[in-house]
């Protein structure tokens, strides 16, 4: 029972957005488009989502859902033009776009410019509210409230996670997930073969903003205020780490990359002051010996063939 | 006012022209974005503005230096970040994503040296102001102004009328061509990175001299300006560098004086989203 | 090739390796702490006369903004190495630092290892008031007081009854200073400048423009900049030719010493009221002799003509060999108004603590006197200082 205390929980929770951020940024990368949009697309999440569910009162998830909805249009607005250039154009275009955001976010009045939105109903509270409806509480648990939020907290986050893996993982069986394949390959041969270039490239694109858009929208009702300089530059350089560093091949390789890059500053306490040099070096460093990430599908390849035993191992990784 | 703000915006113009040089050198050979660019020349400078106050180095010394450190850090990040990135086949972004692992080094490692403060440069001859007419220019401003088109057409005839200048080209053209033909095309690849670097470490300086200070995070943000720079002069041109980077400047000095400043940072960056939907490659680039 | 698959291997042994000790220390560091978390006790160690609390000090002290946190854990530690030294017998207080980076997430993380894990009995910190309205929440939904010592926007105190704070809100700060400089110099007309991307120099600039409108000046015009900019002069060509009686600037020193560096360059004559962020000692250092004459209100000054001020002027001096700005004149405060409470309430218990706190009059700390109102709102007075010969000296 100790271990259920809220750091923990909090800690996982947050391991667990992460892995939903790289998870978005991995389908981006999947056609082998680098954005660096992402801050940018989680803001628009954060305050739509805020917005709504500050001042219009609407049901938090839905609320939620409509900023990566937003998002996602977004994201069609400013890809349609920019995909049809060299990568390196979508990577820059995305770049000054998330400035753009941030700098709009700055001036809007419903934002509340530098201050923020802040005192927003918790993903926790909002939870617990439903439960208590249930006629579950804290008490007939035997546990304290914040202990019982966090847990719900973090067990609808699970779920949402293991859902958008699913999903990710059916998605990469898929014909679909082979034509991504297949343009990250060479997009060339790809367009000669007669795949949509630019149709799957724009979905990619879409699918990795409208997730980013929801991961804004739980930041904010985790975090319950938020404030444009929460999704800089720097949570750019953040996001892009857990993918590239964990692996661009397999979606395993991402979700490693979070969950490292997350646990490591928060074991690592006393160390966590030099956290951003160590990803700035670990990037480096990543890029000269693996530039595909720590783990690709040879990685999984080897240690499928180690552990024939392991069948249960999960599906969907050739 | 409008003539000052004119001014203004020159000044502010050709620091960005002149870090969009170092952005382009790099790309015009390399054919990739050195996102580590701007961090690279604004630790220079720090090595130079200190050695400046702590040490009472004339600025000459303070000069040398910057451009020395800059370039020494030019060559390691051709060495660890570039290099090996050129080797195998690996997917064309990942330099951009080393170049941004080296970038964030950079200027955490700033944090920790030097500290996050802003640091004031010292008054130089470049301080002293006069009036001409209603307009009041600084010396630095005129030097500035001058040392980038110094360096801009001396730049575009090196590389258009030397032999150098014809092995950086011929390897920016093919680079597995130009090995065959008996150039040493990772040498030019050093000289290239190195001269950038360099060059950056020169604007560094300048651009303390103009603003009479430096902050560490100013890496960054300028080299975010200069990469706009790049993107809407097109990609891989100097004269289009030099000329956005003044077009830049006085927009952004006129968003200012005429408009809203707090949309100032928005310039940039909504001019380049504008700029690749009508002329995606640039206002002086070619077609690719 | 070899090569590179040693390496390879190597690194990958290194993540792996690094990542599985973090689970399990993860994993054993809870129930290692003993104490359960469910009860809301931090179980002190109650021996007869003199009990143990730990207080946890949640700062930056990484990243761009570390200089402030920095400064905060100087002035808490300068107060502990006293503390403990006249409570001898009575009170034992250990505190323990954790690092936010200046982000919210690390701060939440924080006050929730604090309370969960280490048993806090109390909270000093965040430092930034972002963090504080991302982690205060928290604090108060565990029932476990957190003490903002550099908070200063509006709607802190309003949290909850567990959220306290000595750092006086510009809306009281602000317009003493502006009362008193715009009476004695008859000022009639205001230009504003302020960093537009900041939540404490924003907050501090609708503080100055709702001062201004109630005192009848005439405003100008607004303009802003951003953190990090370095370029001022369009902005300030706009000022001079507004030619305002008097410039009023709220933004942090870093930026703050160069927009007047630059403003006075450009021979802009303006009386300059700042913000609570000019009050630092860099700002001598960044704008020089163009500092002269900046009228800043502040709750600390080192300069204060005070037995108490001086002495820990004297005491942080001989410890760091460099004089304490408010960050850590207020930390320093902070944990002496702990101590008193904590001494008052006769035991580490949180809740005790929180009413000890709630009650809390005219206590004379070295940034001035602090009272709370019903609503925990400090309630204080700040002093005016003006630049003057590389220094601040009240100004009269």
């Amino acid at each position: 029972m100790d271990f259920l205390n809220p750091y923990n929980l909090q800690v996982i929770t947050f391991i667990v957005l992460n892995c939903i951020l790289a998870i978005s940024i991995f389908i981006t990368l999947a056609t082998g488009q680098l954005s660096l949009g992402h801050a940018g697309f989680m803001s628009i999440g954060a305050y739509t989502s805020s917005i709504l569910s500050k001042n219009a009162d609407m049901p938090l998830f839905i609320a939620i859902l409509a900023g990566a909805l937003m998002a996602g249009l977004i994201a069609l607005l400013i890809g349609a033009p920019t995909l049809k250039l060299h990568g390196l154009y979508l990577a820059i275009a995305t770049l000054g776009f998330g400035e753009v955001v941030r700098v709009i976010l700055l001036n809007m009045k419903i934002t509340n410019g530098a201050l923020g939105i802040t005192g927003l109903k918790s993903l926790g509270t909002y939870l617990y509210d439903w439960e208590k409806m249930l006629g579950i509480t804290a008490q007939s648990l035997g546990v304290t409230v914040p202990v019982i939020k966090s847990l719900s907290t973090l067990v609808f986050m699970l779920l949402l996670f293991l859902l958008i893996l699913f999903l990710t993982l059916r998605l990469n069986s898929s014909r679909l997930g082979r034509a991504f394949e297949a343009i990250r390959a060479d997009e060339t041969a790809a367009r000669a073969m007669g795949i949509q270039v630019n149709y799957y490239k724009m979905l990619a694109f879409i699918i990795g903003s409208v997730l980013a858009g929801l991961c804004g929208g739980l930041f904010a009702h985790i975090t319950t205020a938020i404030t444009p300089n929460d999704f800089n530059y720097h949570k750019v350089v953040e996001i892009l780490s857990f993918a590239v560093i964990g692996g661009t091949e397999v979606v395993w390789g991402a979700l490693f990359g979070a969950i490292a890059l997350t646990t490591l500053p928060e074991v690592l306490r006393g160390l966590a002051e030099y956290k951003m040099i160590f990803y700035g070096a670990i990037m480096v460093l990543v890029m000269a010996v693996r530039p595909r990430g720590l783990i690709g599908s040879d990685t999984l390849q080897k240690l499928f063939r180690r552990n024939k035993k392991h069948n249960d191992q999960p599906k969907g990784v050739e | 006012m409008f003539l000052q703000q004119l001014v203004n915006g020159l000044t502010v113009g050709s620091t960005y022209s002149l870090i969009a040089l170092g952005y382009t050198l790099i790309f015009g050979v390399l054919g990739i974005i050195n996102m580590a660019h701007g961090q690279v020349f604004i630790f220079g400078s720090f090595v130079g503005l200190i050695l400046m106050t702590s040490f009472d180095m004339p600025i000459a010394v303070a000069f040398i230096a910057s451009i020395v450190v800059s370039g020494i850090l030019g060559l390691i990040l051709e060495f660890t970040a570039m290099r090996p990135l050129r080797k195998k086949n690996v997917p064309h972004l990942a330099s951009l994503i080393s170049t941004i692992g080296f970038a964030t080094l950079l200027e955490e490692g700033m944090h920790k040296l030097f500290g996050a403060d802003s640091r004031a440069f010292p008054d130089t001859v470049g301080s002293t102001s006069f009036q001409l007419g209603a307009v009041q220019i600084r010396a630095v401003d005129l030097i500035i102004l001058g040392i980038s088109i110094i360096l801009m057409v001396v730049l575009h005839f090196w590389i258009n009328k030397t032999k150098v200048g014809k092995a950086i080209r011929a390897t920016a053209e093919n680079t597995e061509t130009a090995s065959v033909l008996g150039i040493n095309t990772n040498m030019v690849i050093v000289t290239t990175v190195v001269l950038a670097s360099s060059l950056g470490g020169i604007a560094g300086m300048l651009i303390g001299m103009t603003y009479s200070a430096l902050i560490p995070t100013m890496g960054m943000t300028l080299g975010f300006k200069g990469l706009a720079v790049l993107i809407l002069g097109g990609v891989g041109s100097i004269p289009g560098a030099m000329i956005c980077g003044l077009i830049l400047g006085v927009i952004e000095v006129f968003t200012v004086a005429y408009g809203a400043s707090s949309y100032r940072d928005a310039v940039a960056f909504g001019l380049i989203i504008l700029i690749l939907l009508i002329r995606p490659q640039g206002l002086f680039g070619r077609k690719a | 090739m070899k090569g590179n698959s040693i390496s390879k291997s190597l690194l990958s042994v290194l993540l792996g390796t690094s990542l599985l000790v973090g689970c399990s220390s993860g994993a054993s560091n809870p129930s290692s702490t003993g104490a359960a978390p469910e009860t809301n006790n931090a179980a002190p160690t109650e021996s007869a006369g003199e009990f143990t609390a730990k207080i946890g000090g949640v700062f930056i002290l990484s990243g761009s903004s570390a200089a402030y946190g920095e400064a905060q854990k100087k002035g808490l530690d300068l107060a502990l190495e006293e503390l403990n030294e006249t409570n001898k017998g009575k009170l034992k207080i250990e505190i323990q630092y954790e690092d936010t980076g200046g982000k919210k997430e690390s701060a939440i993380n924080s006050v929730n290892k604090l309370i969960n894990q280490d048993n806090v009995v109390a909270i000093i910190g965040p430092t930034l008031s972002g963090e504080m309205l991302a982690a205060g929440p928290v604090a108060n939904e565990a029932e476990t007081p957190i003490f903002g010592i550099s908070n200063t926007v509006e709607g802190i105190n309003d949290i909850g009854e567990f959220v306290f704070r000595n750092s006086l809100p510009e809306s009281i700060a602000i317009p003493t200073a502006m009362k008193q400089a715009i009476e004695k110099k008859g000022s009639k007309t205001a230009a504003f400048i302020y960093a537009e991307n900041d939540d404490f120099s924003v907050s501090g600039f609708q503080t100055m423009k709702k001062t201004a409108e109630e005192m009848g000046l005439q405003n100008l015009g607004e303009t802003t900049f951003a953190i990090g900019d370095v370029d001022f002069s369009a902005q300030l060509t706009k000022i001079k030719q507004l030619n305002p009686d008097v410039l009023l600037v709220s933004a942090l020193y870093k930026e703050g010493s160069m927009v007047v560096k630059k403003a006075r360059e450009l021979g802009i004559n303006s009386l300059i009221v700042g913000g609570n962020g000019f009050n630092n000692p860099k700002v001598f250092e960044i704008a020089g002799p163009a500092a002269e004459g900046l009228i800043v209100a502040t709750p600390f000054s080192p300069e204060k003509q005070d037995e108490k001020v001086q002495k820990f002027v004297k005491a942080f001096e001989a410890k760091y060999g460099s004089k304490p700005d408010q960050f850590a004149a207020q930390a320093y405060d902070s944990l002496y108004i702990m101590s008193q409470s904590l001494l008052a309430a006769g035991t580490a218990d949180r809740n005790a603590l929180r009413d000890e706190l709630a009650k809390l009059k005219d206590f004379e700390g070295v940034s001035g006197k602090l009272s709370f109102d019903e609503g925990r709102n400090p309630i204080g007075d700040a002093v005016v200082v003006e630049a003057k010969d590389g220094k601040f000296v009240p100004f009269e």
